[in-house]
């Protein structure tokens, strides 16, 4: 049970920036990101953190609009084929993604890929199925 | 070279006479519409105090929201079997406004077509392509039966699909078109786009735009891109529609015709005449209307009187173009909308907050009306599909109340001004020569 801070925010100069002053006041720690972008001037920015309530609620404090989203989060191999390794198995078990991004835990040993899927119970009974067991959240928070 | 040189070309001193025997017959027959009658009984109007047309300022107004109010026949002077064709504005919150016509009125509506684009130079020899929506919008069968009426070969091409458009204009050989000015960008867009010059590939020679305010510097744009003469059409739905005031070959002003329509210039604060040549809201009363007839009609349009004689030798007053609104209206793409009609649809959307932001501009020679509508916090969860999915249907229901499509954007929440006081929910940042009173 892994969430991610979904923010909502118009492709604007510096409001990406207002998320990471409030992160910051918050000493909340980021841990990867993505920043998706539309044709109709907002987009979303994905974090992960290490206190993914906390941010979420220091964020709607200051005016933005976040939410927490479930994503299942998978270890692979850091070493050249580590994703495709992983990707393979999902593929096979029949997973689509809406957003996927990744963090490295150890050096050239171990790296998280993080998954957003648009429905996130029927996803995780898919991989179950196909024993692919999603990391809890305190891997994928943790230092 | 008149169209009815009799009326066009009379003196004013007979005008005003035929005028105040018009005005008399039109306020008797008001009084049989449920609206006239109640208004006139209790205010002691009756046509015979009419001595001179200037009396008709002692007369009460008419309203948009009286329209509404009394929607759907509260304004019929005639009995129903009479009537043979109603327009109505657009809109699904609250009452359309409706003009309702009998065999009369559609007559005389056709021939008051036909003499203006008689007078800005179009003959029975041309072939007309009316590129304007038809149905219940006025511009495409207002124009209908009056290309049909001077005699025309009549195009009734309808709006959009600009492809077909050019092939239209080629396998016929169009002469004159209609169309709103904010398309004839786009439409030369696609020209260019297949290759083609207006110019050199087409027969086209005369244009007539309207229904949608524009500059100078915008019409002879689109006379130079199409090598055109184009000319100005003013008319709106409670006047019947397109057919009230029209540009002669001297394009200098838009003849109003007085025989049909009383006209008066007012300040729209005191409600008092203004000097000729001075900007201030239309007033119009029906002259020639049976199954409708309006009095002292608002227009919100603020325009003025040019003063003297045109060359032409017509003797009916022009009107200058219309330089602004005296209440928050704006025209997009042709259609008239009001502010409360956008926001009537984003209060029934329960994903998004009540305030709004309708900002017009032109975007590449075509003017668009782009909504910003804030997110509700604690609707977003961080799925991009489902704001999409958002965006498209506020889309969807915003044109089906305006007609126009919008582009909507979607915003932070707190970003736009907030609906106490008097927020701006307007800006048009189109290049207009907007007067603001």
């Amino acid at each position: 049970m892994a969430y991610q801070v979904s923010i909502f925010l118009e492709n604007k100069t510096g409001h990406f920036e207002r998320v990471t002053r409030v992160l910051r006041a918050n000493k909340i720690n980021i841990r990867s990101m993505t920043l998706t972008h539309t044709a109709s001037g907002w987009g979303i920015l994905n974090l992960l953190v290490d206190q993914p309530e906390r941010a979420k609620e220091a964020l709607q404090e200051n005016g933005l609009s976040a939410a927490l989203r479930q994503v299942l989060v998978f270890g692979m191999d850091d070493h050249p084929g580590g994703l495709d390794e992983i990707l393979l198995q999902l593929a096979q078990a029949g997973l689509n993604f809406l957003n996927a991004y990744g963090r490295v835990l150890e050096d050239g040993k171990k790296a998280l890929l993080i998954v957003d899927v648009e429905d996130y119970e029927a996803a995780l009974e898919l991989v179950a199925q196909n024993d692919l067991l999603p990391l809890g959240d305190e891997v994928v928070y943790g230092n | 070279m008149y169209w009815e040189k009799e009326f066009e070309t009379l003196e004013r001193a007979k005008l005003e006479k035929l005028q105040l025997e018009r005005l008399k017959n039109t306020i008797r027959n008001a009084g049989n519409a449920p609206f006239y009658k109640e208004l006139y009984q209790q205010e002691g109007v009756t046509a015979d105090k009419l001595k001179h047309i200037d009396d008709i300022r002692q007369l009460p107004f008419t309203t948009k929201q009286d329209l509404r109010n009394h929607f759907p026949y509260g304004f019929l002077s005639r009995p129903k079997q009479e009537i043979i064709r109603l327009h109505s504005s657009s809109g699904t919150t609250g009452n359309p406004t409706v003009i309702f016509h009998n065999r009369h009125d559609i007559s005389s509506w056709s021939n008051l077509m036909a003499r203006s684009l008689f007078c800005a130079g179009i003959r029975d020899t041309d072939v007309f392509q009316n590129i304007c929506g038809y149905g219940l919008f006025t511009g495409g069968l207002g124009f209908q039966y009056g290309i049909e009426r001077l005699g025309c070969l009549s195009i009734p091409a309808g709006a959009g699909n600009s492809l077909r458009q050019i092939k239209l204009m080629q396998d016929y050989g169009t002469t004159v078109v209609h169309a709103i000015p904010s398309y004839l960008g786009r439409l030369y867009e696609v020209f260019q786009a297949e290759g083609l010059d207006p110019r050199r590939d087409t027969d086209l020679r005369l244009f007539v735009i309207g229904a949608e305010p524009h500059t100078e510097e915008q019409r002879q744009r689109i006379e130079e891109l199409f090598g055109v003469k184009a000319f100005n059409s003013f008319g709106l739905s409670e006047m019947n529609g397109p057919g009230v005031a029209f540009e002669c070959s001297h394009q200098a002003g838009l003849h109003i015709w007085e025989d049909a329509y009383l006209v008066e210039i007012l300040d729209p604060e005191t409600l008092e005449p203004v000097p000729d040549g001075e900007i201030g809201e239309l007033v119009m009363t029906t002259l020639d209307r049976e199954a409708m007839p309006l009095v002292r009609y608002r227009t919100r349009d603020l325009t003025r009187i040019i003063p003297g004689p045109c060359a032409c030798g017509r003797t009916h007053a022009r009107i200058d173009r219309i330089a602004g609104r005296s209440d928050d209206m704006f025209i997009i793409k042709g259609c008239n909308v009001f502010p409360m009609q956008v926001e009537g649809v984003l209060l029934k959307i329960p994903e998004v907050g009540s305030d709004y932001l309708i900002t017009l501009e032109n975007v590449n020679g075509v003017d668009e009306m782009i909504v910003e509508v804030e997110v509700r916090k604690n609707w977003f969860n961080g799925d991009v599909t489902r704001l999409d999915r958002l965006s498209r249907m506020i889309t969807q229901q915003i044109r089906d109340e305006v007609l126009a499509k919008p582009i909507v954007k979607l915003v932070e929440p707190g970003s736009l001004p907030k609906s106490e006081g008097k927020a701006v929910r307007v800006r048009d940042n189109r290049v207009l020569d907007t007067v603001k009173i």
